[in-house]
């Protein structure tokens, strides 16, 4: 079964001459497990697609299915629910609490729904991501690589099945970037989740499972670049 | 575009909802300067009017201000000026220091494209200005139009002395005021944030790096409290100078409201109201009060007469023998009788120590009310024989009504209902005879009743003395200037919140990406509101109380011996719910604002 599936999504903003069609009848699906990248130019769509996926916005007309359940059905209660324990975003400007400590942050969307955390896993997945001895550190005494580890350990910290990355190395230099992305598909690879990614790089874009096109708001699937 | 200046407009329209309340400050500052002066000038004008009419010559507006009356005004408006102007300058210096933090990156991109730093100065100086062109005339208006109401109550409501007070008066001193106040304040208020947007560095537009998160040095303690509100206590706990800043207001504002009570209570010792005071008080010739030599016949008569609202008398008998308590002891006691009306005053004025029963004292019940010494064997419940008759104490009064310090001196009186009186004495006549006369009631009316008196009694005409406007016009000035205070203290908080939340709703993006429902939204910013809240309360409350005891020493114990001060129950009940509607409204806008907001136009903003 298809773990995400997008039927006919179209997304318009403004009306009359000055509406622009961001989003033009997107259909596609994703089995469970896929590592997808998603390139386009700038302005292309691809973060208002990611954003529909992940029900951040709503779309003008469409559906899309995650573990077959119509996210734009639900209210906006059970949606934000949903949303923090099925869906990760990993968001290129880190977007993490300056506030909470490396640990912390991480298990914040469990802190939300008042769940207690899993210590092993919490334990693994700072050892994975090479944090065990920044746990305590404040974001502001992280480097880039450092606060993107950590936005990856909070968006898998809820074993979602679903994880969304708006460029997350796009503010990280190529070391870095290499680093977070090796560990972005070796933990989905370790815990089975499906990561749709959005990418400006073709390298990285190449290493993926498949690759999606958005141009002017069509999506073209351009197939798997591995086999 | 003809200058780079023309940006400002086009950058108001743009930011109008934020702008909103530094908009409201500036009107706020105006509003209050423009009435306060206006009323004053009208209240010179019709003291001029009075004094003209009395003397028959003209008084200048000097002439005016080198009597002490002129002086004290003049000195209580600059006063009153510079109180608003501070209380002005902080708070708009608060919003505009925020709105230029929230566009470090427009300034730092201005840098970029050339903007200098003395351009950058006067740009955020003419930002600021620009918001008078709006603010200052509607202060003006609403000041005028509170004015004309203010005249209007004091015309028609308070009466007395006030009568002539002109009604829709423009008062050019209020106005140039009003005007003077909003560009002071205003330009005062854009000095510092206009410093600080000059030293934006252009980098902060290329590397995007305009948030300051270098502040917070330790990380959120996470532990018993759901994960929202422990948030909410660290955002309001870790800016140091914001949370003394609203901390204070509150406290402020209470410390204010417990001092300002102490004045009313002053002023109810000095001069008292009573349900009971009367316009004209008819007593025997000599003006003794202790000849019963009035008529009830006479009462009766006068109860009819035109211009009498009101009509109740009092009988006494003093050196009266009794036997006080169980043990009998011997004693004169003074024997005073109370009409109903009379009676019901005492409890109206609140003059009847806690737990007397009144009710019972009304008829033929053989009950009384007792005033003696506070360490007078004299308890409710005890019993006075008077005249081999036992009465029955229902309730003892704070302080003696018949003393000139409200004090006994180890006399007891005692007062009982006019039935009782008679029965126990036989005596009908009244020792005094008081009226309280109608609004329309005219000399005629009053030289009427001088007409029915019995022989050997006269009567007193303390219209002309009645304390009531002055008290009431004190009273709302009091409460006037409350009222300002919360006002003031309220925008600042609500403000200041708004202002807070606005700073950090990048981060209020990304929680709510990651999960945070509305409900929990709501909850942080409520944490970190009521912080402040309860902070600014229990301060405020500790330091009101202590104040207004010490306030209360100075100016009440010395001169009214029987005054006793308790804790003001009631006022700190109010300052209760005043805070928590405060925090209510500080939270409901910027709550609803971030439920609302869209989350994908904050995540990916540098």
């Amino acid at each position: 079964m298809d773990l995400l599936r997008v039927e006919h999504i179209c997304k318009t903003y403004g009306s009359g001459e000055a509406a622009v069609h961001a989003l033009k009848d997107v259909s596609f699906s994703v089995p469970k497990g896929e590592f997808v990248a998603i390139v386009g130019e700038s302005g292309s769509g691809k973060s208002t697609l990611l954003n529909m996926i992940g029900a951040l916005d709503t779309p003008t007309s469409g559906r899309v299915f995650i573990n077959g359940k119509n996210t734009f059905a639900m209210k906006e209660k059970a949606l934000t629910i949903f949303r923090r324990r099925n869906i990760g975003f990993i968001f290129q400007a880190f977007n993490l609490i300056p506030e909470l400590s490396v640990e912390q942050n991480m298990i914040f969307p469990l802190l939300l729904d008042h769940q207690r955390p899993n210590r092993r896993y919490l334990e693994e997945l700072l050892s994975v991501l090479g944090l065990e001895q920044r746990r305590n550190h404040l974001p502001s005494q992280l480097s880039g690589g450092q606060q993107q580890r950590v936005a990856i350990g909070r968006a898998l910290m809820t074993r979602p099945s679903l994880v969304l990355a708006d460029e997350p190395t796009g503010n990280l230099d190529s070391q870095n970037s290499g680093e977070v992305l090796a560990l972005l598909k070796e933990t989905a690879r370790q815990y089975e989740q499906t990561v749709i990614m959005i990418t400006h790089n073709p390298s990285i874009a190449h290493t993926a499972d498949r690759v999606f096109r958005v141009s002017d708001g069509v999506l073209t699937d351009l197939g798997g670049c591995r086999t | 575009m003809k200058s780079y200046l023309s940006l400002i407009p086009i950058s108001a329209r743009r930011r109008r909802r934020q702008n909103r309340m530094t908009l409201l400050c500036i009107i706020f500052a105006v509003f209050l300067v423009t009435a306060i002066f206006s009323v004053a000038d009208m209240g010179v004008r019709m003291e001029q009017a009075r004094l003209t009419e009395k003397h028959a010559q003209d008084f200048s507006f000097g002439a005016i201000m080198d009597t002490s009356m002129g002086q004290t005004l003049f000195l209580s408006g600059v006063g009153l000026f510079v109180l608003i102007l501070l209380a002005g300058v902080l708070m708009i210096s608060g919003s505009i220091n925020s709105t230029v933090a929230q566009r470090t990156k427009f300034f730092g991109m201005m840098r970029c494209i050339g903007m200098s730093r003395q351009q950058l100065k006067r740009f955020v100086r003419l930002e600021a200005l620009n918001w008078c062109k709006t603010a200052i005339p509607i202060g003006v208006v609403l000041g005028t139009v509170c004015t004309w109401v203010l005249c209007a109550i004091l015309r028609f409501v308070v009466k007395e002395e006030f009568t002539a007070i002109p009604l829709f008066g423009i008062s050019p001193i209020g106005i140039i005021s009003g005007v003077v106040m909003g560009l002071v304040t205003v330009l005062l208020a854009a000095r510092a944030p206009a410093k600080q947007a000059a030293k934006v560095s252009p980098m902060a537009a290329v590397s995007g790096n305009t948030e300051n998160t270098s502040r917070v040095r330790r990380p959120v303690r996470v532990g018993v409290l759901p994960i929202e509100i422990s948030l909410g206590t660290h955002h309001a706990m870790s800016a140091r100078k914001n949370l003394i800043l609203m901390t204070g207001s509150f406290a402020l504002s209470i410390i204010l409201f417990l001092t300002f009570s102490v004045l009313l209570d002053f002023v109810g010792y000095l001069l008292p109201q009573s349900v009971a005071a009367a316009d004209i008080t008819i007593t025997d010739e000599a003006g003794v009060t202790g000849i019963n030599c009035i008529s009830p016949e006479t009462v009766e008569t006068i109860r009819g007469m035109d211009g009498v609202k009101n009509i109740f008398g009092r009988r006494s008998i003093f050196d009266v023998p009794a036997e006080l308590g169980q043990e009998g002891l011997p004693r004169v006691v003074d024997l005073f009788s109370f009409d109903d009306f009379d009676l019901t005053a005492l409890k109206k004025d609140g003059r009847l120590r806690k737990g007397s029963d009144l009710s019972k004292v009304y008829g033929d019940n053989g009950s009384v009310l007792v005033i003696c010494d506070p360490d007078a064997p004299l308890r409710k419940g005890d019993t006075i024989r008077v005249d081999g008759q036992a009465l029955s104490i229902a309730g003892l009064l704070k302080h003696d009504l018949f003393s000139e310090d409200g004090l006994s001196h180890g006399r007891v009186s005692i007062i009982a209902s006019s039935e009782t009186f008679v029965r126990l004495t036989g005596v009908t006549d009244y020792s005094t005879v008081m009226v309280q006369t109608a609004g329309d009631v005219t000399d005629g009316d009053v030289a009427a009743i001088s007409g029915v008196l019995d022989e050997g009694t006269a009567l007193r005409d303390e219209r002309e003395g009645r304390t009531s406007g002055t008290y009431t016009a004190f009273v709302l000035c009091v409460y006037g200037f409350l009222a300002i205070i919360a006002m003031v203290t309220l925008l600042n908080i609500m403000n200041s919140i708004s202002m807070s939340v606005s700073a950090k709703s990048r981060q209020y993006g990304a929680m709510r990406a990651v999960g945070m429902e509305g409900g929990q939204v709501t909850k942080m910013i409520a944490a970190e509101a009521v912080t402040y809240a309860l902070a600014g309360c229990v301060i405020g409350c500790v330091v009101g109380l202590v104040l207004g005891r010490m306030l209360y020493s100075l100016l009440i114990d010395g001169r009214f011996p029987y005054a006793v001060w308790t804790i003001p129950v009631s006022r700190l009940l109010i300052v209760v719910v005043f805070v928590a509607a405060a925090t209510l409204a500080a939270i409901h806008a910027p709550a609803k604002r971030m439920r609302e907001m869209a989350v994908t136009e904050t995540i990916n903003e540098l």
